[in-house]
This record gives structure tokens, sequence and C-alpha cells, in this order.
């Protein structure tokens, strides 16, 4: 009798594992055809494709973003880098203009339906180009692999009144809390310890994000200064916003756009800002990248950069639902 | 108190909020941008069986619930309605309230055995195997030409007491496999 029923299931999971390997076999496929599109984008816009290397001396410093750590020998570390970024930029500071690079990064602790500790980046940059029209270039990016979509644009200030009914530029912690007990949203006994940053990022992820890009792609541009990462900065009335955009499709992230910061001392002074919140954080130390901020000192030139994250795209083009369908192996595969 | 931080979080660990045990059903990673992330979980109360949605800051611990699952041998039933079972291996004996068998009362049969939670010793849940095996108390006999009108199943009590749907051609006394997740009817044996 059990031996019957183990052989019932044994054949059971084969059957499923052969229709799982076809679809995941013809995902590949697109892959690949999708990866030589987007080249071809690149090439007929005459951007010029780098190749910078993953592992470095130094490391990007982010408090929300965990680095990887590599031995090279014994007792040497190295750091996989999270974006191109920093070398793209010190690239860009030689002079070697407009390009792009299509690459694995690395992040440790992200893992989940839309996330891999270890993804594809697509990165590029425009020298001298207007903000506004550098948006477009991206959302035409998108559109290469999800099709002719419309956009529209909406700034954070605006998304956050819109969807969560409040003003984030003058609301308390305790009103942060009190909307999002309004909204339905379940927190953590510790959310009273929450800063108003982590409060608002918790408002922006549960109750506006799931509204953004329902059935166009979205813009969500001009973030508070807080929010600035290596975006530069812009006085807005009484607001101080960061020339940072987002592109947004069925409630999920696919572009991370700035208006570079090309002040070395205020890079160098953000920089500081991470390195210490990082502390605070009780998270790992990372060295400062001088090369980097070297770069700056020469002088980088004004121009935007992007970041878009390629197996999302390749998943919303073949209406999936999570990553691990369109690589061909998550981490938990690997 | 052991801690589990939220990058530990998965689907079936328990864990002790606000002095109450829960088994997480299902973990979320969500990080928007280069912001702060979020572990999403969804809980059920061990107790009241209550699903529950609560976000939590990266990072965060938890303290790990004094959760244990025994398989014990069910002996029998008191006047009561309490079960009593034993495990196997130390003959430990345990009693286990009505509430807490709640509408499992209909698998319990002697000799069978059951997986039991243990919430800081006290027994919270009685869970049967998935399939199970027992007679028919009760059913009507099987009428001629019901099959043909389309109808080939029929109402039958188990001896365990629990209602099932079965075909018309299983009568008083056979004995049945049953899907204890659904109730339904497997086979006959």
């Amino acid at each position: 009798m059990h031996a019957m029923h183990f052989v019932f299931a044994s054949r059971k999971q084969i059957i499923n594992f052969m229709g799982d390997i076809h679809e995941k076999l013809a995902a590949l496929k697109e892959r690949a055809s999708c990866l030589r599109l987007v080249r071809e984008f690149f090439f007929d816009r005459d951007l010029l494709e780098v190749d910078c290397p993953a592992i470095s001396h130094a490391s990007s410093i982010d408090q929300h973003i965990d680095v990887m750590r590599v031995e090279m020998d014994q007792n040497r570390w190295a750091y996989l880098h999270t974006s191109p970024e920093y070398k793209i930029k010190r690239l860009l500071a030689a002079g070697i203009g407009d390009c792009y690079q299509l690459s694995h990064v690395y992040r440790s602790e992200e893992s989940g339906k839309l996330h891999n500790p270890e993804f594809t980046m697509l990165e590029w940059y425009r020298l001298g180009w207007e903000f506004t029209l550098f948006m477009e270039e991206t959302l035409d990016l998108i559109r290469l692999m999800l099709g002719l979509l419309p956009a529209s644009f909406i700034n954070y200030r605006t998304a956050l009144k819109t969807y969560a009914g409040i003003d984030y530029l003058h609301a308390t912690s305790s009103e942060l809390l009190a909307c999002i007990d309004k909204h339905g949203q379940q927190v953590s006994s510790d959310a009273q310890n929450w800063d108003k940053e982590t409060l608002l990022q918790f408002l922006m992820s549960a109750v506006v994000e799931p509204h953004l890009g329902k059935d166009q792609l979205l813009v969500l541009h001009d973030y508070p200064a807080s929010q600035a990462a290596l975006a530069r900065t812009r006085q807005n009335g009484d607001e101080t916003v960061a020339e940072r955009f987002e592109i947004y499709y069925q409630g999920i992230e696919l572009a991370n756009g700035y208006h570079e910061l090309t002040d070395v001392n205020e890079q160098r002074q953000r920089l500081y800002k991470e390195q210490e919140a990082r502390k605070t954080m009780g998270k790992s130390h990372l060295p400062i990248d001088d090369n980097f901020l070297a770069a700056l000192e020469k002088g980088l030139p004004p121009c935007c950069g992007v970041a878009v994250g390629f197996d999302r795209l390749l998943m919303l083009r073949l209406g999936k639902t999570a990553l691990t369908d369109v690589l061909p192996f998550s981490w938990e595969e690997a | 108190m052991p801690q589990i931080n939220t990058n530990e979080f998965r689907a079936g660990v328990k864990v002790e909020i606000d002095g109450e045990p829960y088994a997480m059903v299902n973990v979320e990673f969500v990080k928007p941008g280069k912001a702060q992330p979020f572990t999403r979980v969804k809980l059920k109360h061990l107790k009241t069986g209550r699903v529950v949605d609560r976000t939590f800051k990266s990072g965060e611990r938890l303290d790990v619930a004094d959760v244990q699952d025994l398989r014990m041998r069910m002996l029998y039933a008191e006047a009561d309605g309490a079960v009593v079972f034993m495990d196997d291996n130390s003959f430990e004996q345990i009693t286990v309230s009505p509430t807490v068998i709640g509408e499992n009362k209909q698998w319990m049969l002697e000799e069978v055995v059951y997986e039991i939670t243990i919430y800081k010793g006290e027994p919270i849940e009685v869970v049967p195997p998935t399939f199970m095996e027992m007679k028919i108390a009760e059913t009507a006999p099987g009428l001629r030409g019901d099959s043909s009108s389309g109808r080939v199943l029929k109402p039958a009590v188990t001896e365990s007491g629990a209602k099932v749907q079965v075909p018309i051609f299983i009568d008083e006394g056979e004995k049945i496999k049953i899907d204890t997740r659904t109730s339904e009817y497997v086979s006959r044996i």
C-alpha cells in the first residue's frame, strides 16, 4: 500500500519537473535575445559598452545596501560591486563619454520573489542631458522590453498626498504611524521606535507603491533630499528635492535614475553620513573609495545616470511573477 | 529565549509575539529602491488559527516560540471529551482538552498516531494523519438506478463520527481511506 503510494507521488514529481524545465528553457532563450536587443538599442544610440570589474578594493557605501566580501588570498579581502556606478564615474571623469554596462551585481541579504542576491543590472550615463529627456530615454528602454506602454509622471510628495493622504514634509513620526494604522497596515510593535525616515519608507512601499503604474509606466520623481543617494538636489518652494526618479510598472520598481551629483565635497559628506548611519545600525564598516572621490575631484562632467533591473523587465515581459522563473538558477538553486 | 533575525524567517518557523505563539505562513522580502528593507510576514496564531499580517524592519529579532511537535498514539477518550495520548518511546501520557481537540474530534481513533504541538509544556493542537483508514458506521444501502441518475455519492458516518460522502457501492462495516484535510473519500480498502 505504501509502496504504491510512493510510486504515484514520484511519477507526479517527474511530470511537474518536465513542465517547469520547458518553460525555464524558453525563458532563457528569451533572456538571450533580450540581452542582444538591449545591446542593439545602445549601439544604435552610439553608447559605448564598458565592462568594469565586479571585484574591488573599496565598496559603495549605502546604509541599506549590504556588500558581499570575498577573500582574495589569506586575510586580504575585497568587495563585490552592488552596481558599477563608482567605476563608471571614474571612466566618465577620464573622458570616456556616453556609456553603458550590462553586468551581474551582488547584494547581500536580498532574497525574495523580486530579489536575488546576484542579479543583472543595466546601467547607463548621458553627458550634458536634461533630466526630463533622460527619463524619456529610460522609458524607451523599458518599452523595448515591455511594449509601447504609455507613461505618466508624479512627484514623491504628491504621490504620498494622493495615495496615503499625508504631506511628508510637515508630518511628525506619530502622524505617520497613525497614517500607517489608518491604512490597515500592521507593523512590528517596535515601530514606535522607528525614525521618520523608516516610517516614510514603509508607507511608500506598503501603501503607495501598489498603486504605482497599474496599467501604464509610472515615473516617480523629485525625492526628499534625505533620499538623494547620489543625485543632485535643488530647492522647490518649501522643499529641497533630489533630482532622482524611479520607474514603476504594476507596483514593481524597474529603474532608479539620478541627475548625478558632481560636487566632490557634498559627495564626501554623504559617504561619511552613510558610513555613520551604518555604524549606528551596527552594520559592518565599509572603506571609502578614494579613487571614486579623486575622479570627482578631477571633475565629473554634468550627467544623468540610471540603473535598470534587467531580470525584472524580463519577468514582466514573460508574464511571470518571480525572478526565479527567468534566472538559470536562483540563489536557492545555485 | 533563543531569537531569530528577519533573514532567518521562513514559512513554518514558530515565534512568540506579545506572549502569543504564531507560525509563519508566508514571508515576503520588501525593499523599495535604495530604501529601508522590510520583511512582511503572514502569521497564524497557533491556538486560534487566526491569520494576521505583520511587517518588520529587516534586522529585527523575534523570540522563537517554545514549541515542540510530538508524535503520540491515542489511547482513549474520556467521558468529558478529553483525549489521552501516549508517546511510544517514553510511555509518557498527556490529556488533551476537548477545546484543543476542537473539530478534529471527528478524526479521533484509538491506536492512531497523531502530531501534537506542545507550547510551553501545554498541548495546543492535535493534527490527524493526512490519510486515515476507518470503518463506515452508518450509511443507507445504495439503491439500484442511482448511478444512472448521475447521483454516485451518498452520505455516510464513519466509526470516528466523521460525516463523509462515499460512493453508493460502499456498505456499512466496510473500511475506506479518507483525506482528513478535505473529508473526501479516497478509496475502498
